[in-house]
């Protein structure tokens, strides 16, 4: 039947939640353009048979027509989704990916990225506030930390230097350590 | 009694809202049994069973839904579809017999979806059909409702229930849990941590178990 | 909402204070406060009277209804009336858990004040959750509830809207497709 491979697409997606992004299948989506080129290339076919007065040939336009627009949708869920996941990854991870985590994506992806970063940014500036700052009302104004890794020097924002090294604890402003709390690097205390 | 007319003319969410959801996307390939019309030119290879060139008329095929779906859509339809035996009378009358006790996600994961999505082809048995589907919800969204507010999925009585429901009940409930465990949170006071997101964790372990 | 976006909010309300410093009036954009004077009550936010109490800069003087004889009291009510009664704050259960933890020693009978704050908490959620059951079992559209607060509005949210919106769409399949009247 037509539209399997776009439809393992959706379903490679599906699987991977709430995880990470799986690697641009390149592959897989290179094979239902392939699909749809012979789809509609047929139906061109069959469609001037039609026009020069042959008959009984509609009825497979119209199953390789809904078939293209299958495979249409597909391709387009997958890339729409996969966008969202990456526009998150900008809240979650912050302005720069890990390694990992940008080789799944391919270059359109990494570019959109990088777009969606810069309008980020321009509009936090025109607004005057780090809106990824206090995802969750503050209860304090310091707060106590663990460091998770050893991440080296760490300059605060009133001009003071902490070692963070794997282990350590700090009390800390909130401001400071919001962002290395969501990368994992440090962890929250209560 | 509610007042029918009034609620009629409130609108269901535009079609075409869910074109991007990966859900619907799965539901819609959900089997439907037809029965080819007319003959279609070309496409015998789609029949497993036959070897001819061409899907001759009365060949009985399992298409997925958004195929027979377009079939059917012209004026001269090119299939005829039959009801997935999971809604018809039989299972329809297991279903008021019992609602709370089926098991739903062994009946299609998507059953109220694929459901409502039948009701497209303008079967004779449609009023039942969407009778069924509202009743059943209604019955089962009770004991939904008390699991999911009451306790966290860790209990005995979510375990057994959870296999069995539908796609959409388990949205509804893991959605329910999601604000019973932020309300847990914050009478323990924990609440206000400050967290790293799901996929930053499961990344970070991913790498260790990598440097290893 | 989350709850803590709930809790937020309700730490505007007012609450009395015995300080024990000595400061003019502070104007800050929700409203003047103050002047503070040793030992005469003033009234303040709660978010603010939280801060004073952990840097031990004042007492937190409970509000009246906070004492076992009206809690008990209250209690009674909301076991007899099948509505809800009208709960002294709307944020009752965020006032309760913010003061308990972080001036417990202003409260006389902490524990018990605590218990009976908690069996008003659960009568309440039991009685939501038999009129939603009752609301989605008579098909109806809406509802009339009043008197709830905020966090237990908060608590079913997630809940009612999913479910209601599920249900939305099978009612309107119904609609849809009415049955005729002649049964086959």
């Amino acid at each position: 039947m037509f539209g399997e491979k776009a439809l393992e697409l959706v379903k490679e997606l599906k699987r991977s939640g709430d995880g990470s992004l799986p690697p641009y299948n390149e592959d897989c989506v290179r094979q239902v353009l392939d699909e749809m080129k012979a789809l509609f290339e047929q139906n061109q076919k069959d469609v001037s048979a039609t026009v020069a007065g042959e008959g009984g040939r509609i009825a497979g336009v119209q199953l390789r027509h809904a078939s293209l627009e299958r495979n249409k949708r597909c391709l387009l869920a997958y890339v729409y989704n996969r966008m969202e996941k990456i526009r998150d990854m900008r809240w979650d991870f912050g302005s720069v990916l890990p390694d990992d985590v940008k080789n799944n994506l391919n270059e359109h992806e990494l570019s959109w990225f990088g777009r969606y970063n810069r309008s980020l940014a321009k509009y936090m500036r025109s607004v005057g506030i780090d809106l990824t700052q206090d995802s969750k009302p503050p209860k304090s104004l310091y707060i106590e930390v663990r460091c998770l890794v050893d991440y080296g020097e760490f300059e605060t924002e009133d001009g003071n230097v902490v070692l963070l090294k794997k282990n350590s604890q700090h009390l800390l402003h909130r401001a400071d350590c919001e962002h290395l709390i969501r990368q994992g690097i440090l962890e929250h205390i209560i | 009694m509610a007042d029918d007319s009034l609620y009629g003319s409130l609108q269901v969410r535009p079609s075409g809202w869910d074109y991007f959801e990966l859900d619907d996307i799965l539901a819609c390939q959900e089997k439907i049994p037809c029965t080819f019309e007319t003959q279609v030119k070309d496409l015998g290879f789609l029949d497993h069973g036959s070897d001819s060139e061409h899907i001759e008329p009365a060949t009985k095929m399992e298409l997925p839904f958004w195929l027979a779906k377009e079939l059917c859509a012209r004026q001269r339809k090119i299939i005829s579809v039959e009801l997935p035996k999971v809604y018809r009378e039989a299972y329809r009358q297991i279903l008021e017999a019992d609602a709370t006790a089926v098991d739903l996600n062994k009946l299609g994961p998507y059953f109220y979806s694929v459901g409502g999505k039948l009701l497209e082809f303008g079967n004779a048995e449609n009023p039942r059909i969407a009778e069924t589907l509202m009743m059943t919800y209604m019955k089962r969204m009770r004991r939904l409702m008390d699991l999911s507010l009451n306790k966290l999925d860790g209990s005995k009585e979510s375990q057994t229930l959870l296999p069995k429901l539908d796609h959409d009940e388990h949205n509804v409930f893991a959605f329910s849990q999601e604000g019973l465990r932020e309300f847990e949170q914050w009478k323990q006071g924990v609440i206000s941590k400050l967290t790293s997101s799901k996929t930053v964790i499961n990344q970070r372990k991913r790498k260790r178990t990598e440097d290893n | 909402m989350d709850p803590s976006e709930v809790d937020f909010l309700s730490e505007k309300q007012h609450v009395k204070i015995l300080p024990n410093f000595k400061e003019g009036r502070i104007f800050l954009i929700s409203g003047d406060l103050g002047p503070f004077e040793p030992g005469l009550t003033a009234e303040v936010p709660l978010w603010m009277a939280v801060n004073l109490k952990q840097r031990k800069k004042c007492r937190i003087i409970p509000p009246d209804w906070m004492n076992i004889g009206q809690l008990e009291e209250r209690k009674d009510e909301e076991k007899e009336r099948e509505y809800f009664t009208e709960m002294p704050s709307k944020s009752y259960l965020e006032l309760a858990s913010l003061l308990l933890k972080s001036a417990r020693d202003d409260i006389p009978h902490a524990d018990e004040v605590q218990t009976l704050i908690k069996d008003i908490w659960e009568i309440r959620m039991a009685k939501l959750r038999k009129s939603i059951n009752i609301m989605m079992q008579e098909k109806e559209t809406h509802a009339r509830l009043d008197n709830l607060t905020h966090l237990e509005i908060n608590s079913i949210r997630p809940f009612l809207t999913s479910a209601l919106d599920r249900m939305h769409i099978l009612r309107c399949n119904v609609v849809e497709n009415p049955s005729t009247g002649t049964d086959y």
